[in-house]
């Protein structure tokens, strides 16, 4: 399986934005390591970008497991025209 | 001459080649197109563009192409109404009406970014063309690459409206019907510009798509007299025209084509597919994305791309965001046909029915010019409008039949009765 970069938007509602979903994602995949770029956070909402690298089907059960966090995951537009 | 500066972050300000690239690298940010505003002083003015084709392409040098126009030759410089029996039913003023649902050759403002962007696809050497479509958009696509000789392929929802799919069918592209809504068409789109060299106009040409957009602006700032409407609503689906609109009006007051009147801008949305609204009367920055239900397909857009960025230009504008119901917008669809004969799509009505609402709550003061932005055409959403009139008798052709319907007509509508002597 090869590596890959992967750039997402995160979205955090309904109280998930209090709570340490990317640690907790952290912790069960630790062969995937994800960077924030950009981040805004209000009462009831935040948005993150990241960008996520590690095995490909290691990223996408990283994925599902935020998800079934609650926290909401879209790709970047046209993500892979950046480099990465 | 080109006044293409560069692709530029709208978040960090990193600047980027001219490319198929859509986000930039640091952040994510959206990347647009930077102009030289300064050598293009005194010399893009109001008779430069005065001296332009009857299209969008009279403001050519405001948008972000290389060398000749490839696509939508004829798109644009749209009608532009003072709508004195509309403004008269509303008791205003200054009443205009942008009408796009005019546009050539698919009739909704998306001819315009679509006239740019496959300008680009062209002079990026890409062969196929396509879409995440709520229908105006794939309609425009598919008429457009007829012209041009391009292969379409274009991403809807299961469930538009029959008008749309068999006009853009008309055009002869490949059309992919996706499960689900407009923002599940989307994301798959981010996932085949990622993995096919295809131009998807609204994704991997995002930046020079959405410049497009701008010549609604010009057009109005235009054909209003080089001056801008004090109030402009439009409607709110992607968060494309908005602040487009926007930036036109601001790149013809940077170049002192316009006077700079502060003009306040306005999103429309049908409560049923609101976030935008949302977000602006609960005063937050960040929209939460909905599931919509509306009639107002072609605005119904839950995530919108650029709907932080539509929340941003209203509040730095002092406008500010209204929604209607399904009712509501049908209402309107039909005082705009029957106040000033346009038949415009229910995201049209959507867009008057929330004008309507925000003079009513005085947001918009009835003595100040105002400019309603109808964006589509009701003859491709014509079954919405199903149950929406008095049921007409047919008769048989006797004389004595019709002298009884004018008879019923002038005891119940006897202002809209014809003499009945000649």
């Amino acid at each position: 399986m090869a590596k890959i970069t992967n750039k997402s938007w995160l979205t955090f509602e309904g109280g998930r934005q209090n709570e340490p979903c990317l640690w907790k994602m952290a912790t069960r995949f630790p062969g995937v390591t994800f960077d924030i770029r950009q981040a805004s956070v209000q009462k009831d909402i935040g948005i993150m970008a990241v960008l996520f690298e590690g095995e490909e089907d290691e990223v996408k059960a990283a994925h599902e497991f935020l998800k079934e966090q609650g926290v909401r995951v879209d790709p970047v537009e046209g993500g892979s025209n950046v480099a990465g | 001459m080109s006044y293409v500066k560069s692709l530029q972050c709208k978040e960090c300000q990193s600047e980027y080649e001219l490319k198929p690239l859509t986000v930039c690298d640091n952040d994510f940010g959206p990347l647009e197109v930077a102009y030289d505003y300064e050598a293009m002083k005194g010399k893009v003015t109001r008779e430069s563009i005065e001296a332009g084709p009857r299209s969008l392409w009279r403001y050519k040098d405001l948008l972000p192409i290389e060398g000749e126009p490839k696509a939508g030759l004829n798109s644009g410089f749209t009608p532009f109404i003072k709508a004195d029996r509309l403004a008269a039913e509303l008791g205003v003023k200054e009443l205009y009406i942008k009408d796009d649902s005019a546009n050539y050759p698919s009739y909704s403002y998306k001819d315009r970014v679509v006239a740019v962007a496959l300008t680009k696809a062209i002079e990026f050497d890409f062969d196929t063309v396509g879409c995440a479509s709520t229908g105006n958009l794939a309609h425009s696509v598919a008429a457009h690459a007829a012209a041009a000789g391009l292969r379409a392929c274009v991403m809807i929802p299961h469930d538009l409206e029959e008008g749309k799919i068999v006009a853009t069918l008309s055009f002869g592209p490949r059309m992919f019907k996706i499960k689900g809504n407009y923002d599940d068409v989307n994301r798959l789109c981010s996932q085949i510009a990622d993995k096919y060299n295809w131009a998807i106009v609204n994704v991997n040409l995002r930046p020079y798509y959405t410049e497009g957009a701008k010549t609604h602006g010009f057009e109005i700032a235009e054909q209003m007299g080089w001056r801008l409407p004090k109030h402009t609503v439009s409607p709110v689906a992607g968060g494309t025209i908005l602040p487009k609109i926007w930036k036109a009006y601001q790149e013809f007051i940077t170049l002192g084509i316009v006077e700079d009147n502060k003009p306040k801008i306005y999103g429309a949305q049908a409560d049923g597919c609101n976030p935008v609204v949302t977000a602006l009367r609960e005063d937050q920055e960040l929209f939460h994305p909905q599931k919509p239900n509306t009639i107002a397909k072609s605005i119904a857009i839950g995530n919108p791309a650029d709907g932080y960025y539509v929340i941003k230009v209203i509040k730095e504008s002092g406008g500010f965001g209204e929604s209607a119901s399904d009712q509501e917008i049908l209402d309107a669809v039909k005082l705009l046909g029957r106040t000033q004969g346009i038949f415009t799509e229910p995201a049209g009505g959507t867009t008057l029915a929330c004008a309507i609402k925000l003079i009513q709550s005085g947001r918009i003061p009835r003595d100040e010019s105002i400019c309603v932005c109808i964006t589509g055409n009701g003859l491709k959403t014509v079954e919405v409008m199903q149950g929406q009139f008095a049921a007409n008798p047919t008769i048989n052709a006797k004389m004595s039949e019709f002298d009884e319907l004018v008879k019923q007509m002038e005891e119940t509508h006897p202002s809209q009765s014809p003499a009945t002597t000649a």
